[in-house]
């Protein structure tokens, strides 16, 4: 890589500075002994103490990470088969019409999904809970997963299969063996787009919660009103911990499968 | 395929544990008891201590929610798919629960500690004889004002005040057509519950030549703005102004006295209960003396439990800001349903006014 010069080293600090100040500026005052976030009295953990003593809190805490993983992995199998199924079409019409109705999911408001699986759940008589938060995530998740799995199908090169089936691999050989390793970059992208997505949902979480289910989100939101208290910024710095765990396991993945495959190739 | 089979099995994994450690979590709370009670109420509006010392009392398990708005409580709560026993609307949403037939009669029989209610907060227009509904706190719309950054004569006991030349550019106004047309309607003498085009016009006209010191008609973010010192009036309701004033020592509140909105929220119990015994037990156990101070202590708004003054600490109960005397009360005005129609008016009447700012 090219070194870069002051100038575009000094924007990329501002951009960064941007980005994180907010967050770590939250983080910092979850310390503050205080009460608020005016000026800075002393270091405590009590604000921490506190969402831990709750113990609603660390289970819509714990709700919110289940919610997370789980409809992102149901997610990331059914948007990558998705992609697969739409790529396989010959049909370019009636390809980009799939397409599209993806597309057409993704920008729809939350509102508008919310307020129709709200409707939906209570017509076919499913009680609100644990199971109806799960099933509007997953389906809020596919497309985005769709979306991240298919410019990678798109960049394969075709001949790879052909080549695969001329030296006898089965469908599903080609399948495991070809296909899901080349586009999984994709995948793992598509699986963590799907779970920050299913994080920070308010709008479409608040209307499926229900029977003393509910997530972070919802449950911040509605604390929010009597303005920001000092455990919002605790389960926020929490939050926040956890997704930077995640990231670091994101990036030994991606390091192991890129050992792994200069491996395969000496 | 491999990575991709190992995180499938390492998350589910990941999933599985979780789900042990939320339900030992949960079952920590509720040892034993099948009986349960769900509350619908707005966030950070409980003592949650009283919400465990019911649980020991009554042996009850009790599931707690929240919600930001009237509206959206009412959409959850019409819509059925989760039972709620216990919801606490505001007086208007209560009517129109009413109306729509989502609520269940209250037994006054099996709620003694009615008793504990001052009278000025019972057998209201909203709700005659309280048949649905109990006080749970309640506030007035007023004025909060940071003496630091506006002239010492302005204390607001009256609405003239916010027409000051001196506050050009300074006032913040809530988002709500009621409450902004109702401040056009007290300072010209009038019912806030007026159906009458000619005098809405006419509080209409008096808003209108407020606009030079209008600095912004917005929502909730009027806390943050006046907790840091960067807004000077506000017109707001008194809860929210409790919170801005327990975090900034700087701002006063004040209900002038030509009068202004009383605004309660209500305990209630809607149609979809499954326990609507347990659901009184709650309303009973709320209302009780100690119970009902110490709500109060910790929410921090003002509680019609007049049982529960007495064991108050007295300034938070002569507080004339949040407590305001018999005789400023009955100036106040509680908020009727004034029908689609109408309601329609004041909103459009509301959006002239908003278009008449520069």
């Amino acid at each position: 890589m090219k070194k870069l010069s002051a100038a575009s080293k000094a924007y990329l600090v501002l951009v960064f500075a941007v980005l994180y100040a907010p967050i770590l500026y939250l983080i910092f005052y979850s310390f503050n002994s205080g009460g608020n976030m005016n000026n800075f009295e002393s270091f405590t953990l009590e604000h921490y103490q506190a969402v831990f003593d709750d113990s609603r809190l660390i289970v819509i805490l714990i709700n919110t990470v289940i919610v997370a993983l789980l409809s992102g992995l149901i997610a990331t199998v059914i948007g990558t088969l998705g992609a697969i199924g739409i790529v396989s079409i010959k049909d370019k019409k009636m390809r980009n019409t799939l397409l599209s109705l993806n597309n057409v999911l993704i920008v729809s408001p939350d509102v508008v999904i919310g307020a129709s699986f709200l409707i939906l759940f209570t017509m076919i008589g499913v009680k609100l809970g644990f199971a109806s938060v799960l099933v509007s995530h997953v389906a809020f998740s596919v497309p985005i997963v769709v979306l991240m799995v298919l410019p990678k199908l798109l960049e394969m090169n075709t001949s790879l299969i052909d080549a695969a089936r001329d030296l006898g691999a089965t469908k599903r050989d080609v399948l495991t063996r070809v296909i899901l390793p080349y586009i999984s970059p994709g995948i793992f992208a598509g699986f963590f787009m799907a779970l920050t997505y299913s994080l920070d949902d308010f709008a479409v979480t608040f209307f499926v919660t229900g029977n003393g289910f509910s997530t972070l989100s919802v449950e911040i939101y509605s604390m929010a009103r009597a303005g920001i208290s000092l455990t919002v910024n605790a389960i926020s710095g929490l939050v926040f911990a956890i997704t930077v765990l995640v990231v670091i396991g994101y990036y030994f993945i991606n390091q192991r499968t890129k050992s792994a495959m200069a491996e395969g190739q000496r | 395929m491999r990575d991709l089979l190992q995180a499938t099995i390492a998350i589910v994994i990941l999933c599985v544990l979780l789900f042990v450690a939320a339900g030992q979590m949960q079952s920590k709370g509720n040892a034993g008891s099948k009986d349960t009670l769900t509350i619908f109420n707005w966030g950070e509006y409980i003592d949650t201590d009283l919400i465990k010392k019911f649980e020991q009392e009554t042996g009850i398990n009790v599931i707690y929610e929240t919600f930001d708005s009237n509206e959206a409580m009412l959409t959850k709560i019409q819509q059925g798919g989760s039972a709620y026993d216990i919801a606490v609307p505001s007086e208007y949403t209560v009517e129109s629960m009413k109306e729509d037939n989502l609520l269940i009669p209250l037994d006054h029989t099996l709620i003694p500690n009615m008793k504990n209610l001052n009278a000025d907060f019972l057998n209201l227009s909203f709700d005659p004889n309280n048949e649905f509904s109990l006080p749970y706190f309640w506030g007035t719309v007023g004025i909060v004002y940071n003496p630091k950054l506006i002239e010492d004569h302005l204390t607001f006991e009256t609405w003239d005040d916010l027409w000051d030349e001196s506050l050009k550019r300074k006032v913040f106004l809530v988002d709500g057509s009621r409450e902004v047309i109702g401040m056009g309607l007290n300072t010209i003498g009038e019912s806030l519950n007026i159906k009458d085009d000619e005098i809405l016009r006419q509080a209409t006209d008096k808003l209108i030549t407020l606009s030079p010191n209008i600095k912004a008609i917005i929502g909730d973010e009027i806390t943050p703005l006046m907790i840091n010192n960067e807004a000077a009036v506000a017109l707001t309701w008194a809860g929210q102004a409790a919170d801005m004033m327990s975090e900034n020592e700087d701002l006063n509140y004040a209900i002038p006295k030509e009068g202004t909105n009383l605004w309660f929220d209500n305990m209630v119990i809607p149609k979809t209960s499954k326990n609507v015994e347990g659901a009184h037990k709650f309303i009973n156990f709320m209302l009780d003396q100690e119970n009902a101070a110490q709500n109060a202590d910790y929410v921090g708004y003002s509680t019609p439990n007049e049982a529960a003054w007495d064991i108050m600490d007295p300034e938070v109960i002569t507080d004339e800001r949040f407590y305001p005397n018999h005789e400023l009360r009955d100036k106040l005005e509680v908020y009727e349903n004034l029908g689609l129609e109408w309601l329609g008016k004041y909103n459009e009447y509301f959006l002239e006014f908003k278009m008449s700012l520069k």
